[in-house]
């Protein structure tokens, strides 16, 4: 076994490309703290889930695309693409301090707000009738993806930096909740209404983690409770999918048609599935079943027994991106921690709980499964940050109050063999 | 965290744990949901699912191949593309009809591009545009790819050998649906089960999957194998065509039967027809006559007369019949011979074709034994063979004959018979006294090639006992001897037993007979002493000649010789048969001396009495001196002939002569052969040809060929002559 978990950290260290434990007797200079690994197995469970997409975009897609594309692979080929650099991007992301990433929340926050700006005065691709693509050559960029992860960023940065006065309504409460006001309002432009619920929760946790005071929060979301319901009544299709939402089957061939074959995927699947590639719903029943109702399409080849095997790789990046919250040498590693994994978590179990008829239908990717670019570049990009939040480091002074307790029970004794690595090109 | 202070540190742990247990709440409503959802309400959902995607869908499954008995194609089914567009589907892409329709019009000679437009413009999801193109065009539409037109296989009927067995099989339509004989007879197990099928489909209707559909043999339609012998058929029609022409005749009927089983070898009708083109055949070409029209049989029937009075003990073998020189009266009217006989034998009287000589022994046998007598050998009803349309003549109860159809129904006038009851009835003669039901059909078979149906031979009744029976046929034996009024039907090297019939048409205007319309006829069995085959011959209204024995006789002989050539009949064991022979025409001689005899007794009583009289000259017996070949194979045997030398073609048609199958390799000349020539080997053998250039051959082993030039090498051996290169064998 001792052998096996040898080759395993050896490969590990390959991967990371981290010279053996032998080579580091170099000096430890300011800017080199010394990093424990990436969590191992947040890392896998990532990769296999990335893996798995790849199978399923494939397994649900083939018909699809083989129909209007006169090529099988169409979605494959590209989501095998988007797969190669989104592990890269985890990889070097994950060798990247994020601290490296502080200067960088308001140039990100306000790209993505310029992004949302520029699909908000008109131009972009819709899709599925809302405008919220911007096509650069080849690649849609979906802004409200990357709007999502600036948020986190600049939540992050901002939180961390006022520290204590977090709990006072002026400088703790207000600009948060207004800039997030104001990219959800962007988001509500184009119409993206699940983009802007995802943000609001986000800010809410942000703020919540941070110590923000309750009363606030649940007072904007008091306050944000009645604009939501306006809005769903005002729009058409919102009510719509509200009415399908409520009872599908009665309205299963006209607004409910999708969740209704949704649900029949699910239901068909039973405890083991039917297997991989059997599927009959996406023979053109279940609309969208590569990209939104991935997880349909997993219930039903792979069942209940499925769907628990994705939950529960779900929950291992929840749980284990907690513990890098625990664990992040500071409250701004905390804060990207918790927003991360969040972002991913709420994602993933409101995506299945979408498909599976508990919430109403809003366009939310299944993040690592559903086929799409944007998505699966963005949270590979969340979860390379996270796992270097990961990374066992000692507390970086960039303030006081660092206890020595901490540092010694979760850091020593994993950094005394490890070579100081340069944190941004790791020179080796 | 490490950087704030502990207090803030553990609350803010706490806040996490918080929304830890608020999000892994919501995972756990999640997961309770798809327990729900699949586990608990799974079944009923995926119900709802298959309601949406598991179609029945109605098939049409691949008809049947009707086969001959030894399995060569008569009617197969081929998949052919056929057009159609789907006009919603069209329009949804934009299409325009007008410019798919001249596109269309191009590729597809003979349709009109407007009405392709028009059905293309109209507002459906189908429409057929051309149906079962050929592959070519079918390859240029696909070229075309377009909008909205595809295309679908579909099966059309293919009747490989054109006229062969024309009248047998029938005909089915475009859509595949039987219209005559036996394709409309067999019609429900050709066409196989229209069952609906459960399939897959997916929301836009088409069937992706079915675990069914992938066994189509399941759905396919069976197959039949006939009673009919391709090589056989083919004679029989060729012969009887050739005596239709020959002798100016309207029409005529070949049929050929095994006595033993009542299996049909061959059932030919003239004039015929193309089934692959039915609608250009006249209704007169395409009638089965031999099986729906019937005609008054004449002399022929009174073989049956004489052995129902034989069975009845109403005469005795050797029983001397008064002729009355030619005429009778019964009742009102005169009953002629076509020759002024005298006394003569029930053997005899069939050999020479008395009229008056039967009519005495129909009195004999009296007339409700003479009703029932040709009653059992089937006249008057259905023979049973499975084709459409067949008649059972008219043999009317004889409480309902007047006095003269007492006598003239024994030889034939004032009854009506199809030429199959004929065939069926001498077989009865033939085997022993058994009426069988003729069987055209040997076995039904489904699609993965395992027989459904076979069918055995039936024996309707013990018609005569079977001693009377092979009596019978020993007299009829004297027909094809000399003086017999079949000479032109014996076969060289068999005995032959059979009946002429020479009949007056009746002329349903004028009332009576015709004067000059005749129906010819031959019927009878062969080799005699162990009948193989039975043919029966009709030729209706010959115009050069009408005699039965001159007109239908030959066809009878040159079927008989192909066939048992063909079944590998041995010529009865050499000798023994032109003994046979030789002791029936001595019987023959002997009898008819005599009768001379007798009739000089007769003639020289007359003449003290003042009346003329002719006397008969004494007949000749005379015997046929034939060689005999001390090489005979044993039957079932055939001797391989020499082919070294000869081209492709000439071998081939050399070993189909012996009843052997060729095997081409290579191309030019036979260079070698094996088995050899002069050796026994069983029918049917295949014998391996090696074929080489004239200039090879004999020189050197040929090069070998690839397995798919047979065609290639027989067409271009065919012009190539016989050299002198023959190999060793």
């Amino acid at each position: 076994m001792s052998r096996l978990f040898d080759g395993l950290r050896a490969m590990r260290d390959r991967v990371l490309r981290r010279p053996p434990a032998e080579a580091s007797a170099a000096p430890v200079g300011p800017r080199a703290p010394v990093l424990g690994p990436a969590d191992p197995l947040l890392m896998a469970t990532v990769l296999a889930l990335v893996a798995f997409g790849v199978v399923m975009v494939y397994s649900a897609s083939a018909v699809f695309a083989a129909q209007t594309f006169h090529d099988g692979q169409h979605f494959l080929v590209r989501q095998t693409m988007y797969a190669v650099v989104g592990l890269l991007l985890v990889v070097s992301l994950a060798r990247l301090d994020y601290h490296l990433l502080r200067p960088l929340a308001y140039p990100m926050l306000g790209g993505s707000v310029l992004l949302l700006l520029y699909i908000a005065v008109g131009f972009g691709h819709s899709a599925g009738g809302a405008a919220r693509w911007i096509s650069v050559g080849p690649i849609h960029v979906q802004p409200a993806e990357i709007a999502k992860v600036a948020m986190i960023f600049w939540l992050a940065y901002s939180l961390s930096k006022k520290a204590d006065r977090i709990r006072s309504f002026s400088v703790g409460f207000l600009p948060h909740a207004l800039v997030a006001g104001f990219v959800m309002l962007l988001c509500l432009r184009q119409p993206d209404f699940g983009s802007a619920v995802m943000i609001a929760l986000l800010t809410f946790v942000l703020l919540f983690t941070a110590g923000a005071r309750t009363g606030y929060i649940l007072g904007a979301a008091l306050l944000f409770a009645p604009i939501a319901y306006v809005l769903v009544t005002r729009s058409e299709y919102r009510m719509r999918r509200m009415q399908a939402y409520l009872d599908p089957f009665a309205h299963r061939f006209d607004v409910g048609y999708q969740i209704s074959e949704s649900l029949m995927s699910f239901g068909s699947g039973g405890l083991w599935g039917v297997g991989i590639g059997d599927s009959r719903q996406k023979l053109f029943f279940l609309p969208e079943a590569h990209t939104d109702f991935i997880s349909a399409i997993v219930g039903e080849e792979l069942g209940f027994i499925g769907i628990l095997a994705l939950m529960i790789a779900f929950s291992i990046i929840i749980v284990r991106g907690l513990r890098a919250a625990f664990r992040a040498a500071d409250d701004y590693g905390t804060y990207l921690a918790v927003g991360i994994t969040l972002f991913i978590g709420i994602q993933a179990f409101t995506n299945l709980a979408v498909t599976m008829g508990l919430l109403p239908t809003k366009g939310l990717a299944l993040p690592f499964l559903s086929f799409g670019g944007s998505s699966l570049l963005v949270n590979c990009a969340a979860i390379g940050v996270l796992l270097n939040v990961s990374r066992a480091r000692p507390s970086v002074a960039v303030t006081t109050q660092a206890t020595d307790g901490d540092e010694k029970r979760d850091v020593a004794p994993r950094t005394g063999s490890r070579r100081p690595s340069a944190a941004v090109g790791g020179t080796s | 965290m490490r950087n704030l202070d502990p207090r803030r540190i553990v609350w803010m742990k706490v806040r996490i744990a918080v929304l830890a247990v608020l999000l892994f709440s919501a995972g756990g409503a999640v997961a309770h949901r798809a327990y729900q959802l699949q586990i608990q309400q799974g079944v009923d959902l995926r119900k709802l699912a298959e309601d949406q995607y598991l179609r029945d869908i109605r098939l049409a499954p691949k008809r049947g191949t009707i086969f001959d008995r030894r399995g060569a194609p008569l009617a197969v089914s081929v998949d052919v593309d056929s057009v159609w567009a789907n006009p919603r589907e069209l329009r949804s892409l934009g299409g325009d009809p007008m410019a798919n329709a001249l596109a269309l019009a191009r590729v597809l000679p003979g349709v009109d591009a407007e009405s392709l437009a028009r059905k293309m413009a109209s507002d459906r999801y189908f429409v057929w545009l051309q149906r079962r193109i050929t592959p070519q065009q079918a390859a240029a539409v696909h070229a075309l790819a377009l909008p909205g037109v595809s295309m679908s296989r579909e099966a059309r009927r293919y009747y490989p050998n054109r006229d062969l067995a024309a009248h047998v099989l029938g005909f089915a339509d475009i859509d595949g649906l039987g219209i005559e004989g036996i394709e409309r007879q067999y019609e429900t197990q050709l066409r196989g089960s229209v069952s609906a099928v459960p399939a897959i489909r997916d929301r836009r209707g088409r069937v992706v999957f079915s675990e069914q559909l992938l066994d189509d043999r399941a759905a396919q339609g069976d197959d039949l194998v006939l009673t009919i012998d391709k090589a056989i058929q083919v004679v029989a029609e060729n012969e009887l065509a050739l005596a239709v022409r020959t002798s100016e005749a309207r029409a005529g009927s070949v049929v050929v039967m095994d006595p033993q089983t009542g299996e049909l070898l061959a059932l030919a009708n003239y004039p015929t027809f193309n089934p692959n083109d039915p609608s250009n055949a006249t209704a007169m070409a395409r009638r089965n006559r031999a099986v729906t029209d019937r005609y008054e049989p004449g002399s022929t029937i009174k073989t049956f007369t004489v052995a129902g009075a034989l069975a009845a003990g109403a005469i005795a073998p050797e029983q001397l019949i008064d002729c009355e020189h030619g005429a009778m009266r019964v009742a009102e009217y005169t009953i002629h011979d076509s020759h002024p006989w005298d006394i003569l034998t029930p053997a005899l009287i069939l050999a020479r074709s008395s009229n008056i000589g039967t009519a005495k022994i129909g009195a004999a046998l009296g007339r409700p034994g003479l009703f029932r007598t040709l009653r059992r050998f089937g006249f008057g009803e259905l023979t049973g063979i499975t084709l459409p349309g067949e008649t059972a003549g008219i043999l009317r109860n004889y409480r309902r004959w007047y006095d003269m159809d007492a006598a003239t129904i024994a030889f034939g006038q004032g009854v009506s018979v199809t030429t199959m009851q004929l065939a069926v009835a001498m077989s009865a003669i033939a085997n022993g006294g058994q009426l069988m039901e003729p069987i055209l059909v040997r076995s039904v078979r489904d699609g993965r090639g395992e027989v459904v149906e076979e069918t055995l031979p039936r024996v309707r009744r013990q018609v005569v006992p079977a001693g009377t029976a092979r009596l019978v046929g020993d007299m009829l034996t004297a027909v094809t001897g000399p003086g017999g009024t079949g000479v032109e039907a014996a076969i060289d090297g068999y005995l032959v037993a059979g009946k002429t019939g020479t009949a007056q048409k009746a002329d349903y205007v004028a009332g009576g007979y015709a004067a000059d319309q005749w129906i010819a006829s031959f019927v009878g069995f062969v080799p005699a002493d162990h009948p193989r085959l039975v043919i029966a011959v009709m030729i209706d209204e010959p115009v050069i000649e009408h005699y039965g024995g001159l007109v239908a006789g030959p066809v009878f002989r040159r079927v008989g010789e192909a066939a048992l050539r063909h079944l590998g009949v041995p010529a009865t064991d050499g000798g023994q048969i032109l003994a046979l022979r030789a002791a029936a025409t001595r019987d023959a001689a002997l009898r008819s001396r005599q009768e001379t005899e007798l009739a000089r007794t007769a003639c020289r009583e007359a003449r003290r009495e003042g009346h003329a009289c002719v006397e008969p000259a004494p007949v000749a017996a005379d015997l046929p001196a034939t060689p005999i070949d001390d090489l005979t194979p044993a039957e079932g045997e055939t001797r391989v002939p020499e082919v070294g030398g000869r081209t492709a073609r000439a071998a081939l048609v050399a070993l189909a002569a012996a009843g052997l199958v060729g095997e081409l390799e290579g191309s030019g000349v036979v260079a070698s052969q094996a088995p050899a020539s002069g050796e026994f080997v069983p029918r049917g053998q295949r014998v391996r040809l090696v074929l080489a250039p004239r200039a090879l051959a004999g020189d050197e082993p040929p090069p070998p060929a690839g397995p798919n030039q047979d065609d290639r090498t027989l067409a271009t051996a065919v012009d190539v002559l016989p050299t002198h290169a023959r190999v060793p064998q």
